[in-house]
């Protein structure tokens, strides 16, 4: 986690928020005493929003960020653009601090650099689809004929052309956080937060802007940091996933890091719900070959089936039915282990 | 035998069963009554003509003993007001021998009469008011039962002692109030002559004095010499100076009012004497804004304003309300009022124009910042509470008559509304497209036009609309001090009990504003 702090596109180091009067205190007396967000509340009258988090986000990465309603998701990813300013800490945006920006270049990092998608896709009311899109542009200066013709082609990106100069609320959910979406990315940013951009809509509607997201976030290699309180969008989309607890990090991995080695109880109790199915792969839940043969006696790799190391549960299942064989795992033409029946089910039940 | 017999045999024949024991509980006293009332009334069955007869014949005292303090307060009210009226029977009755004595006949019939009414009062209130004093026992008693129930350190119950609390508020509000009723008031000029003579050490009997302390108008408690008196003249260049001069000697000394009136009048007179160029130049500014809107409006020739009038309302408004529009000018343009009506539509829109061009920013400010608020929201309150005609005082002070000060003080009062709705449309601007516009690199400036204020016009145009319905009022008011338009003609028609003409311009003020209203409305619903 530490070990490419320095490269990532967004960087931050200790970064602390506490609202409150008395933020600067109760940073210092939580930093004193490890005090608890409840306890600080309590001698302070400050909330603890986010708490010593320092993560690292590469190119083209998407990190998602995971955790309960006032975990301090939204708190964190605020300040990358700072429209939340730290009480401790600092933010690097491509090694450039952030805090240090004045007021010009902030705008201007926000309006080119850094696109935002929000949970309540928070459009402007009294404006069309086009001009709402074409809202970055338009408060860098740029030309209303160069405005319409970017935004026009934003639009068809996420689908909704024709309806460029429909009102927001002519909209389905979906269709406003789609304009939401092409929003963000109308100046072309190389950053994208998104927070919580899917949670407001229904199952269906969020799957197919999930995967619509995924091809144009492949094709387009934006930097993303990706809010969300369900494990299994994080894992969808991820690339990484942090999750956060009381306004602290308590893990950052790969969704398979997080699904085989959940960090604490807070973390197992996410994973627990989550099918493994695409998560396990054979490498994980294999064992030596010698090994089960000591157990259960020699194995007929002539009639056992055939799998991959990096095969995922899915298809070690779809193999190992309707025969009696575990599956033998080579890789390259060379057994490197076999998945009984019994790994399998322990795997589903994510006890690799 | 079983548990219910004892209470059977007890005699009380509605005895606490289960379901009615609470209400003996708290009643205590005439358990067995209060158990049966209140469960009429939790049933919705207690007869409209159910009356506590008890509490009707003892009064005050029972809903005392029963700690009852909102009937206490009814029972003690009617029995003081009774008693009041005795009072003055006792009164006029003696005031009626006096005036056989003094020989004045009229005033023996005066009084007699009055102490006939007095005396049906008095008996007629005490006899209704116990009644309806008995009607009300038992069911606002019944409210006590319902917080005891859920409080039981609420009072409840029969206690003697209360009686003692009852006694103590009756002895300090009854005798003064019957003896006030028994006398007649002193004039407010013996109390001053009493004042002097007490000055003066001469002795005055206690009764003269209890009576002008106490019963007669609030006493002057504080006097105070008079001010110098202060003129402000030119001296031999043309340049003003203030002189002082004392009071006469021997001149009684003034109470509060008077003193501080001058005090302000002083104050008012330096302002005008020494700043009159600033009045000056408001003057001016407001006269040559109000003849540059006049020329539109009552210079352009009646038949060309009309078809604008009806276009402007057409294309804004649409035809349904056009034909309200065109009844209307054609009403006041039959009765012989269209220059005048125009001369008012002037004085209306430059006090409107002003409104706007102040309130806006204003609003914007107290809208967005809590400082703004802080200052602006308290003056508004005051503002919006004095009577409209208050405001006269200050534009007739330092502007003097006419339509310009007529101009301000209309401005004055119908600013309120634009400042409050801007700044409550500013207000209510939602967080989220705020963050989300300042998340794409919006600058203040751009924040403001391009979201807030958007999003706050809908507000804003109410807060337009209101402008120009109180300044047509208030233009009307200021037709007092000379602003003139449909608002002189009422004035006058008051002054001259020429109730007719005041009656038709009236008419035609309610079809201007009704005009103005549904236009402005319409358009902002057809808008948004
Ligand atoms: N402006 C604020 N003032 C005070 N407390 C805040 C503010 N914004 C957020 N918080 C608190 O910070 C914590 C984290 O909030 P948030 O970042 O919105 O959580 P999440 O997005 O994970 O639901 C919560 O306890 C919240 O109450
Ligand atoms: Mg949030």
């Amino acid at each position: 986690m530490t070990e490419n702090t320095e490269e990532g596109v967004v960087v931050t180091r200790n970064v602390w928020k506490i609202f409150g009067n008395r933020a600067d205190e109760a940073m210092e007396a939580v930093r004193r005493d490890n005090l608890s967000k409840a306890d600080v509340l309590e001698e302070f009258g400050a909330v603890v929003g986010v708490k010593d988090v320092s993560i690292s986000v590469g190119e083209g990465e998407i990190f998602c960020i995971m955790g309960l309603s006032g975990s301090g998701k939204s708190t964190l990813v605020r300040h990358i653009n700072r429209l939340i300013e730290p009480t401790g800490g600092e933010i690097l945006i491509n090694g450039a601090n952030v805090g240090q920006l004045n007021a010009e270049e902030l705008r201007a990092m926000r309006a080119d650099k850094i696109g935002m998608v929000f949970q309540n896709m928070a459009l402007l009311p009294h404006r069309t689809v086009r001009d709402n899109v074409a809202l970055s542009l338009e408060l860098r200066n740029v030309d209303a004929y160069t405005r319409a013709q970017v935004a026009d082609r934003v639009i068809e990106l996420v689908s909704l052309q024709g309806y460029g100069d429909r009102l927001p609320s002519e909209l389905s959910g979906g269709m406003q956080q789609r304009v939401g979406l092409a929003r963000a990315m109308a100046a072309d940013p190389d950053i994208l937060l998104m927070d919580e951009p899917f949670s407001a809509l229904d199952p269906l509607i969020r799957r197919v802007l999930q995967d619509e997201f995924l091809e144009l976030s492949k094709s387009m290699n934006k930097t993303t940091l990706f809010i969300t309180h369900d494990l299994d969008e994080a894992i969808r989309m991820g690339s990484r996933i942090a999750i956060m607890k009381d306004g602290e990090i308590v893990q950052v991995g790969t969704p398979e890091d997080i699904v085989t080695n959940p960090a604490d109880a807070y973390v197992a109790d996410f994973v627990a719900g989550i099918s493994k199915l695409k998560l396990l792969y054979a490498h994980t839940v294999m064992e030596p070959l010698a090994a089960y043969e000591a157990r259960k006696g020699p194995v007929a790799q002539a009639e056992a089936p055939v799998a991959e190391p990096d095969d995922d549960l899915d298809k070690l299942i779809a193999l190992s039915v309707n025969q009696d064989h575990p599956v033998l795992i080579k890789d390259d033409g060379n057994v490197v282990g076999v998945v009984s029946k019994d790994a399998i089910l322990h795997g589903v039940q994510g006890e690799a | 035998m079983t548990d219910t017999t004892p209470d059977q045999i007890g005699g009380a024949p509605a005895a606490a069963t289960d379901e009615t024991k609470p209400f003996a509980d708290f009643a205590d006293k005439s358990g067995g009554y209060f158990a049966q009332t209140f469960l009429s009334i939790q049933k919705a069955k207690l007869p409209s003509t159910h009356i506590n007869w008890l509490a009707a014949i003892a009064g005050f005292p029972w809903a005392a003993i029963r700690a009852n303090k909102m009937l206490f307060w009814i029972g003690f009210l009617i029995d003081l007001v009774a008693a009041v009226y005795l009072m003055q029977v006792w009164k006029f009755s003696r005031a009626a021998e006096q005036a056989v004595i003094d020989g004045k006949d009229f005033l023996v019939v005066r009084y007699e009469d009055w102490t006939m009414s007095s005396l049906w009062a008095a008996v007629i209130i005490f006899v209704l008011g116990r009644v309806l004093f008995g009607w009300l026992a038992d069911r606002i008693y019944f409210r006590q039962y319902n917080v005891w129930r859920v409080d039981h350190s609420k009072p409840s119950g029969w206690d003697m002692k209360r009686l003692i609390w009852a006694a103590v508020i009756v002895a300090m509000i009854a005798p003064l109030m019957l003896y006030r009723a028994s006398q007649f008031p002193p004039e407010e000029r013996t109390c001053i002559k009493q004042a002097r003579s007490i000055a003066a050490g001469e002795e005055v009997a206690f009764k003269d004095q209890f009576d002008c302390m106490i019963i007669g108008e609030f006493p002057t408690i504080v006097w105070l010499e008079r001010r110098d008196t202060v003129t402000y003249p030119r001296d031999d260049d043309g340049n003003r100076f203030v002189r002082r001069e004392a009071p006469r000697d021997g001149l009684p000394p003034v109470n509060l009012n008077s003193y501080t009136a001058q005090l302000i009048d002083d104050g008012i007179g330096y302002l005008t004497a020494f700043y009159g160029f600033f009045f000056d130049g408001i003057t001016t500014f407001l006269r040559s804004m109000l003849s540059a809107i006049t020329a539109v409006f009552v210079g352009t020739p009646w038949i060309i304003a009309m078809g604008a009038i009806m276009a402007i309302s057409y294309t804004m408004a649409g035809a349904r309300i056009t034909i309200f529009v065109a009844a209307s000018l054609v009403y006041l343009a039959l009765f012989g009022f269209w220059q005048t009506a125009m001369d008012t539509m002037s004085l209306v829109v430059a006090a409107s124009i002003i409104c706007v061009v102040f309130g806006l920013p204003l609003g914007i400010w107290v809208g967005k910042s809590t400082r703004g608020q802080a200052i602006i929201t308290p003056i508004l309150d005051i503002m919006q509470t004095i009577p409209s005609f208050v405001y006269l005082l200050p534009a007739v002070a330092f502007f003097s008559i006419g339509k310009p000060p007529g101009i301000l003080a209309t401005v004055i009062f119908a600013m309120p509304p634009m400042v409050r709705l801007t700044a409550l449309g500013i207000k209510h601007v939602p967080e989220n497209t705020k963050e989300a516009a300042l998340a794409f690199g919006a600058n203040p400036r751009q924040l403001l036009t391009k979201v807030e204020l958007p999003q706050a016009l809908p507000s804003i145009m109410a807060g337009v609309n209101q402008v120009v319905m109180m300044a047509l009022s208030m233009v009307v008011v200021a037709a007092l001090i000379g602003a003139g338009g449909m608002g002189f003609i009422v004035t006058e028609a008051l002054a001259n009990t020429r109730t007719g003409a005041g009656i038709l311009a009236g008419i035609g003020i309610a079809l201007l504003a009704m005009m103005i209203d549904r236009v402005v409305q319409k358009a902002n619903t057809v808008k948004h």
